[in-house]
């Protein structure tokens, strides 16, 4: 995660099982990059402590 | 007519909620056709649904504003035993067998439903232009994209065919139809709508709200829509406020942040001027216009795109086994969802905390921001790029560039119309507030716009 190689977004499809055609993958692979190097450095500047926002509450708040 | 002023020259004896429908459905069949803006027209279940209303006024059975009041709600909210599709060929046929929240309180507010309204296919674009059900046409241009996901409803408002159509908004939905549409479109706090009953698209992202023709309309519909409802984890205890402005509220002395960096810094040049002229209206009326730095809304923006991916796509992941049911452009984001991996998500919703709080620190400087909604006025059907200060953006990065980043933070947002570009197009404004300040949203767009939307002539 912390590199900053171009991912191989047919390699990661067909790891992943995930029948995307070919002409498909090669369609979406720029927005992906580009999304990948938006993302990544605010990735790497989060501070540790940050705790995701996510909505689960063991008891019904009811 | 207002929602507001067909309300009250109901209460006036002046027309019938039979009146009001009958009208409605009219201008349904004679625009219908050019616009597509409805996707199903409940004509008879309308009908009869006004004549009950005329008897209940008659006999002093009155339930609020919205009482016999015509109204449409976007496809995607579930209407128990009428087809809902989500704009999808997945669902053609799904009918649920219970109502959406809002559609639940629309109905116990006393208004008549008289169909759903077309939208982007899963709600998951701003063209509105659907491969299964037709392209949506904006009534100001047929040859123009309405905006979406909730094209439908602006198109449907703008067009005069209800004076109210319910919306959502994941990354801007509400209030791009609202912007290019030339209408009023709010997006509440997240958690002060019921999300109950509507399809989902990124399940922490979608709010629910109105798009009608004046803002003390969109009040008056908050004010039924809005509350607890526990069938939503994230809907909100906060007590229900009256969000109908007075209709010459004061904003003397209230502070509104202009951002300084990031929302005028690729603009077409007539939106520029129509909210820069919007800014000093506001000046004009004893507001004080603060110029600010905003955090980074760029990484927002991102942080954004990164959620929505993953969320829609464990929602419909499961459907993409039959790939020829999806039009390309949510093939395509679909498809990159898939490949966002669990680690980006969770890091986005970290990344979203953050922000928060860099956001929060804006509120003790000023009462709320005003931004343009939109960089562009309605692009025309089929265009994929657009070109702003001789740089070509596509086209829905760039109407989503200025609200998005609203979403992730849950805050309040409105766009109301603020002038029109040089082909006449609708320009918006948009205003956005504090959390759960939408009384104070709706008074600072009520000055400023106190009267009905301008509408094109159809």
């Amino acid at each position: 995660m912390s590199n900053d190689r171009k991912k191989d977004w047919k390699k990661i499809a067909r790891a992943n099982g995930l029948a995307i055609p070919d002409a498909a993958l090669e369609r979406i692979a720029q927005s992906l990059d580009a999304l990948e190097a938006d993302f990544r450095p605010l990735v790497r500047a989060l501070p540790p402590e940050t705790e995701p926002a996510t909505v689960f509450h063991a008891e019904d708040p009811e | 007519m207002t929602l507001l002023e067909a309300a009250a020259a109901l209460r006036r004896r002046e027309t019938s909620s039979a009146e009001l429908t009958a009208a409605a459905l009219q201008r349904i069949e004679r625009l219908n056709p050019s616009t597509n803006a409805m996707q199903t027209v409940m004509a008879e279940a309308a009908r009869e649904r006004a004549k009950q209303a005329d008897q209940e006024l008659a006999r002093g059975e009155d339930h609020g504003p919205l009482h016999g009041i015509p109204v449409a709600v976007k496809d995607l909210f579930y209407t128990k035993g009428v087809r809902t599709t989500g704009g999808s060929s997945l669902f053609a046929d799904y009918i649920p067998d219970h109502d959406a929240a809002v559609v639940e309180s629309l109905c116990a507010g006393g208004a008549v439903l008289l169909g759903k309204t077309g939208m982007h296919e899963l709600a998951y674009g701003i063209t509105s232009s659907n491969p299964h059900f037709g392209a949506i046409r904006n009534p100001w241009d047929r040859d123009r994209i309405p905006g979406g996901s909730s094209g439908g409803s602006g198109a449907a408002v703008a067009g005069g065919m209800v004076s109210m159509a319910m919306g959502s908004d994941t990354g801007g939905s509400i209030r791009i139809p609202a912007s290019f549409c030339g209408v009023v479109g709010l997006k509440p706090t997240y958690g002060r709508v019921s999300r109950y009953g509507a399809m989902p698209l990124g399940f922490s992202l979608d709010h629910m709200g109105p798009l009608t023709r004046s803002v003390r309309d969109a009040g008056a519909v908050l004010n039924v829509i809005a509350g607890y409802d526990r069938r939503d984890e994230t809907s909100s205890r906060r007590p229900v406020e009256n969000y109908v402005p007075e209709i010459e509220p004061s904003i003397r002395g209230l502070r509104i942040g202009l951002p300084e960096n990031f929302y005028f810094e690729r603009l077409d040049p007539d939106v520029e001027a129509a909210v820069r002229a919007a800014c000093q209206s506001a000046e004009s009326r004893g507001a004080e216009i603060v110029l600010l730095r905003v955090p980074d809304i760029a990484a927002l923006n991102t942080v954004a795109r990164v959620i929505l991916l993953a969320e829609a796509s464990a929602l419909l992941g499961p459907h993409l086994e039959q790939r020829d049911r999806f039009g390309p452009d949510v093939l395509a984001l679909l498809d990159q969802g898939r490949l966002v991996p669990a680690t980006d998500y969770v890091n986005a919703q970290r990344l979203r905390r953050v922000m928060q709080g860099e956001f929060a620190g804006l509120w003790s400087r000023v009462d709320c921001l005003f931004t343009p909604t939109t960089p562009i006025t309605a692009p025309r059907i089929g265009e994929t790029a657009t070109a702003i200060s001789s740089q070509s953006e596509d086209v829905r990065l760039a109407a989503t560039r200025l609200v998005r980043a609203i979403n992730p933070l849950g805050l309040p947002a409105l766009s109301i119309p603020c002038g029109a570009d040089r082909r006449g197009l609708p320009i918006g404004l948009q205003i956005v507030g504090p959390p759960y300040a939408e009384a104070l949203i709706l008074r600072v767009a009520q000055a400023l716009l106190p009267a009905e939307v301008a509408v094109p002539r159809l």
